[in-house]
């Protein structure tokens, strides 16, 4: 294999990788905007989500061979999952957020982390530690592509992956509601003396953000396997992923995600060093990010407001 | 009101509290025994295993009248499998139980852990799983300079030596690659097989690392195949290598070989349509003895049809020899006169068969090989090296 479908096949694994952390880095930026708080229990919701798509999945598809009958199970699954974590995302703001929106900007920090070791150890409780495998929708026979392999599995992450970003940018550009959301983001107060319900806005945020994790779980789930940890360290990737593309800016956390994937993927080889340290890569890109560009790379520059 | 509840809950949990240690102190009728392993996380289905056997060898000795007219009793503490909880395992065993001695840990990285406070303190520890070389290895730091630290599992250096071998002359390899997680146990195996393999006249064309809970492996994956190598070895644990095997297909990358982490049953559940054809060295299968079918049938009757592993087989056998020892140090039995019985333990005849100590607390064995055909391990049988060859013993 040369040098150049070897870096090829690691970018191709990294863009998968990348496109499952841009979903859930989506859901980080999106509270980020219109809050200014880091919901640190979204890589949980995430891993609920992945659950949820495989209880359902399970149940509907039960041990039928692969075939258009799996496929559309799958989909079911991922839309039950969606509805699943997008009310547990309302209800997580409603009850541990809301409360607190005038406290300290560390409470609400804090709650979230509870929130997060709740759901977590909840997980555990129920469904004890050990990995499960989400199986395969359809036969996921390797493409080979020139001398680059791709699997069925890794195509439908970066199919739904895109769909799914497509359809949020669309939603936030052109739909009353995005608009709205936009207006919040910009400014609570005034949003309200416009008459903009920012209550439900936000809790549209919450629902949109936790459906997108459910979709990044069960995606995660066919690489990462499903597991009550599984969120902690795909969820503080995915947050890197937003700090890196510039936090509260939707495309730059679709940005950021691909980015950190093909960074992990390729970092390690480039620089000739262990893979056991590809996440040390990461992280040091990060830090050399926020040095040169504390907002990200599309940050928006934030003034204080007089 | 809140505030009442809240008082009254903690009155509960302390009276809990007192009522708990007042049964944990122990009351000379019992020999307590320690165990530490993982008993719960990923990595749980180890340490279960191996608690389960313990408590399985105790049931069946208290239930024919206990040792020297004493009941045993096993206090099981979780490591997670990390150094931390082992290390806090270990002082409450030592320092709150009173235990007399210790079978565990299950991993390798704690149990370097606790040889040492073994070691220093004056208590045997028999480890049924922990592989390293360097487990038994430990600078004898207590007062008497006696060796305190046993296994019922061979050592890694047998282990990698006889794959080597095994790898180099019998099934013709000469190209290696390896991919291993940056952990004690992986890395002892694969660097104890680079050295052999070379030494051999082999060469390891790759050799890759990873992290333990890694998920992704294909940049690794992706470097083996264009190093193209004739196989694989990844000396892992099984979630590793479950997800290994499963990417490694999906690029096209094999065969592969793999070391007694694989004897684990996890992996046909976590990776069935990948297994075939792996070939794995680990413990040698002792010869049918009805020691062992008992073992399994009562195993699998006491916990709802689970299958013992290898590991819990040793963890059975080192329970048996502690009670042996104890009974033979007689009445008075004390951690040191246990030490002296375990050490002079000769031919002991255990579900493993017949079962000695080297000076060093390694057990004296040979090694296994298994080849996978699709999720059915086939054993081809145990192997030892001799003058430089490998050389089939059963």
């Amino acid at each position: 294999m040369s040098t150049f479908t070897l870096y090829m096949q690691y970018i191709v694994n990294g863009i998968t990788l990348g496109a499952i952390y841009s979903l859930i880095a989506l859901g980080y930026t999106m509270v980020y905007g219109i809050l200014k708080f880091i919901n640190f229990a979204h890589g949980d919701v995430l891993m609920v989500g992945a659950f949820v798509g495989l209880l359902v999945y399970e149940a509907l598809a039960g041990a039928a061979e692969p075939g258009m009958w799996t496929i559309f199970c799958f989909f079911i699954a991922m839309l039950a999952s969606m509805a699943f974590c997008a009310v547990l995302g309302m209800f997580i703001e409603r009850v541990a957020y809301k409360p607190l929106r005038n406290a300290n900007r560390l409470a609400p920090l804090l709650s979230a982390i509870g929130v997060s070791f709740i759901l977590s150890n909840g997980a555990a409780w129920i469904f004890g530690t050990t990995s499960r495998r989400f199986p395969y929708p359809f036969e996921n026979d390797p493409i080979h592509i020139g001398g680059v392999t791709i699997t069925p599995h890794q195509i439908l992450v970066i199919i739904v992956s895109v769909a799914m970003m497509v359809l949020l940018a669309f939603f936030v550009n052109k739909t009353r509601m995005g608009k709205a959301m936009r207006a919040t983001s910009l400014d609570q107060p005034t949003s309200m003396l416009m008459g903009i319900n920012v209550d439900r806005v936000i809790s549209l945020t919450f629902a949109i953000g936790s459906a997108l994790a459910a979709v990044g779980g069960m995606l995660a789930a066919f690489d990462f396997r499903v597991y009550p940890s599984m969120g902690t360290m795909t969820g503080l990737k995915a947050f890197v992923a937003a700090v890196i593309g510039g936090i509260g800016n939707i495309q730059g956390a679709m940005i950021g995600g691909v980015l950190l994937g093909i960074l992990e993927a390729v970092g390690a080889p480039l620089l000739h060093i262990p893979n056991g340290m590809r996440d040390t890569v990461a992280f040091a890109v990060l830090i050399i990010i926020l040095l040169v560009k504390p907002d990200g790379i599309l940050g928006k520059n934030e003034r204080e407001k007089v | 009101m809140r505030k009442f509840f809240a008082v009254f809950l903690v009155a509960v949990f302390c009276m809990a509290g007192v009522f708990a240690g007042g049964s944990g102190e122990g009351d000379g009728d019992t020999y307590k025994i320690g165990f530490i392993g993982p008993l719960t996380g990923d990595n749980a289905n180890y340490g279960i295993r191996c608690s389960n056997a313990a408590r399985l060898a105790i049931d069946e000795i208290n239930a024919d009248g206990g040792v020297n007219g004493k009941m045993l009793e096993l206090v099981a503490e979780d490591s997670e499998g990390t150094v931390d909880k082992a290390i806090a395992s270990y002082e409450k065993l030592a320092y709150s139980d009173n235990v007399i001695a210790i079978v565990g840990p299950v991993f390798t990285s704690p149990a370097l852990a606790v040889a040492q406070r073994c070691m220093e303190d004056g208590i045997v520890m028999i480890s049924p799983s922990a592989t390293h070389k360097d487990v038994t290895n430990q600078e004898r730091t207590n007062p008497d300079g006696k060796n305190y630290v046993f296994r019922t599992v061979p050592s890694d250096s047998l282990q990698s030596e006889v794959a080597a071998y095994y790898f180099y002359q019998v099934l013709g390899y000469r190209n290696l690659a390896m991919l291993y997680a940056m952990n004690d146990y992986s890395q002892g195996l694969a660097n104890g097989l680079e050295e052999t393999f070379t030494s051999l006249g082999g060469k390891i064309v790759a050799s890759e690392t990873c992290m333990v809970g890694d998920k992704d492996f294909r940049t690794q994956l992706a470097r083996i195949k264009s190093a193209n190598p004739e196989a694989v070895y990844i000396p892992n644990y099984t979630v590793e290598d479950a997800q290994i095997l499963e990417q490694g297909a999906q690029l096209g990358v094999g065969p592969y070989l793999s070391s007694d982490g694989f004897s684990d049953p996890m992996i046909y559940q976590l990776a069935g349509d990948y297994t075939d054809g792996v070939v794995y060295v680990g413990p040698a299968q002792a010869e049918a003895s009805t020691i062992l079918t008992d073992f399994q049938a009562a195993y699998r009757n006491a916990y709802n049809g689970d299958e013992a592993d290898s590991f819990a087989t040793n963890s059975y056998d080192a329970l048996y020899i502690l009670a042996d020892s104890i009974e033979r140090a007689g009445a008075e039995a004390d951690r040191d006169a246990v030490r002296d019985q375990v050490e002079a333990t000769k031919d002991f005849l255990g579900a493993n068969g017949t079962i000695n100590f080297a000076s060093n607390g390694d057990l004296v064995a040979s090694q296994g090989v298994y080849d996978v055909e699709g999720t059915t391990p086939v054993y081809v049988g145990a192997f030892q090296v001799q003058n430089g060859q490998i050389v089939q013993v059963d």
